[in-house]
């Protein structure tokens, strides 16, 4: 068995395994997570095994901290400014998906990134988000109005399958812009016929859908994340 | 010893479920924002946190310093947070116990071995406080497959979980030698793989 826990390609030893149980020495995990930052599979490895491993800490008694320990995340709390803006938001959300590792070479690829978007007169943007819960994806209409790019924020778990693109208009069925990619930035062009459609009363939405996109060109699985497109 | 009878039964299944909603929804409101969130869910669970980093620091301040930059990383990372994924509690243990590690690795803190009759020990403790927020299923199934490994390789695992240890100091504290832990180790968590997908 190999040592070299840097190897992508080494099956035989379970490495997520190791590491989640935390045998692994400093330059061993940074290592790993360098790995970790880029390979949604070595994720869904070490998420099950937290799963698995992490029910052991039930057989610690639990101990109550003193209480300036409370106060202390109060101040930190207190010092940091309030959340605002949407990309704000989103460049929030990226960073917490991806993790410590890679965070800094993330951030400078969505700085990067946002800085080639063209200049929009009134852009249309969209936060889809899970009912309730946090943006799973940002998109916004290109100026001209022919395209639009499409941002994941949180990464949802596929589960071999993909995920379908839908523009819904007021009144009108679901239409599929296509596939997108859960793991970085798609821009699609939009359909002609679909154009006259993308107004800030539609609704954008995103399905989980068996490989290869829907097979009844309507939504087949469940609506991951959905939001209205809006003036920016 | 590793049965858990009581904490499965029905009533607490339905307590459990109900305790794992509350901090779901927690972690969301957290995750928009909500600061009065960070402090429900700092009440339910800070104390399992603390036993976690304390086990692998062995040292009260800096466990408290590590507990503190893991509710300021949950205030950040709620947003993550997949109830489809991750059990709550297993969520937040993954991020006390990483950051302890870490900790731990950055040799902060002063070196020191534990012996794994200290794991052993606590391993048998009744559980008490917090049981609703367990998944005590979960925890009975892996004492299953932990049973079915040798006990010495058994052992090796929940030290090597608790304590945070590297295979170094692993393989000194039970007196083996370092190969003979890893191939130990690797071997105990296919196994483990094998039984816990059965």
């Amino acid at each position: 068995m190999s040592d070299d826990h840097t190897k992508a390609s080494d099956d035989s030893t379970p490495v997520a395994g190791e590491y989640v149980l935390g045998v692994l020495s400093g330059a061993e995990r940074r290592a790993f997570e360098a790995r970790l930052a880029q390979d949604p599979a070595l994720r869904a490895e070490v998420e099950y095994w937290e799963r698995r491993l992490g029910v052991l800490a039930s057989e610690l008694e639990p101990i109550d901290p003193p209480p300036h320990v409370w106060t202390n995340i109060e101040s930190a709390l207190a010092a940091e400014p309030a959340r605002k803006g949407l990309w704000e938001n989103l460049l929030f959300w990226r960073w917490a998906a991806i993790g410590s590792a890679a965070v800094a070479a993330a951030s400078l690829m969505v700085l990067a990134y946002l800085a080639r978007l063209p200049t929009m007169n009134e852009p249309l943007v969209a936060k889809l988000e899970a009912s309730g819960g946090p943006a799973r994806f940002v998109a916004a209409i290109d100026s001209g109005g022919r395209g639009l790019t499409i941002v994941p924020a949180s990464v949802p778990n596929l589960d071999r399958r993909v995920l379908e693109l839908w523009l819904i208009a007021p009144g009108d069925q679901p239409r599929s812009l296509g596939l997108i990619e859960p793991g970085r930035p798609v821009h699609i062009s939009l359909p002609t016929d679909l154009i006259p459609r993308v107004t800030p009363d539609a609704t954008l939405a995103v399905s989980l859908e068996p490989l290869g996109g829907s097979p009844t060109g309507l939504p087949t699985g469940p609506v991951i994340a959905s939001g209205k497109l809006t003036n920016l | 010893m590793h049965a858990m009878s009581g904490p499965a039964g029905p009533t607490i299944a339905v307590e459990q479920d109900a305790a794992r909603k509350q901090l779901v929804a927690a972690l969301a409101r957290i995750a928009g924002g909500d600061r009065g969130a960070l402090q429900i869910l700092y009440r339910d669970t800070s104390a399992k946190l603390f036993a976690v980093c304390l086990r692998i620091l062995h040292d009260k301040g800096e466990a408290e310093d590590v507990l503190q930059d893991v509710y300021i990383t949950v205030w950040q990372r709620a947003g993550t947070f997949d109830p489809a994924r991750a059990s709550p509690i297993t969520w937040l243990v993954a991020i006390a116990r990483n950051r302890s590690i870490d900790r731990l690795r950055s040799g902060a803190t002063t070196a020191r071995t534990q012996t794994i009759d200290e794991a052993a020990a606590i391993s048998d403790n009744t559980p008490s406080a917090l049981a609703q927020i367990e998944d005590w299923q979960e925890h009975r199934r892996l004492m299953e497959c932990l049973d079915e490994l040798e006990p010495r390789h058994a052992d090796a695992v929940r030290s090597a979980f608790l304590d945070g240890i590297t295979y170094d100091e692993l393989a000194r504290s039970m007196n083996i030698p370092l190969g003979t832990m890893k191939s130990w180790i690797r071997r105990s968590l296919l196994r483990l793989r094998q039984c816990l997908e059965r």
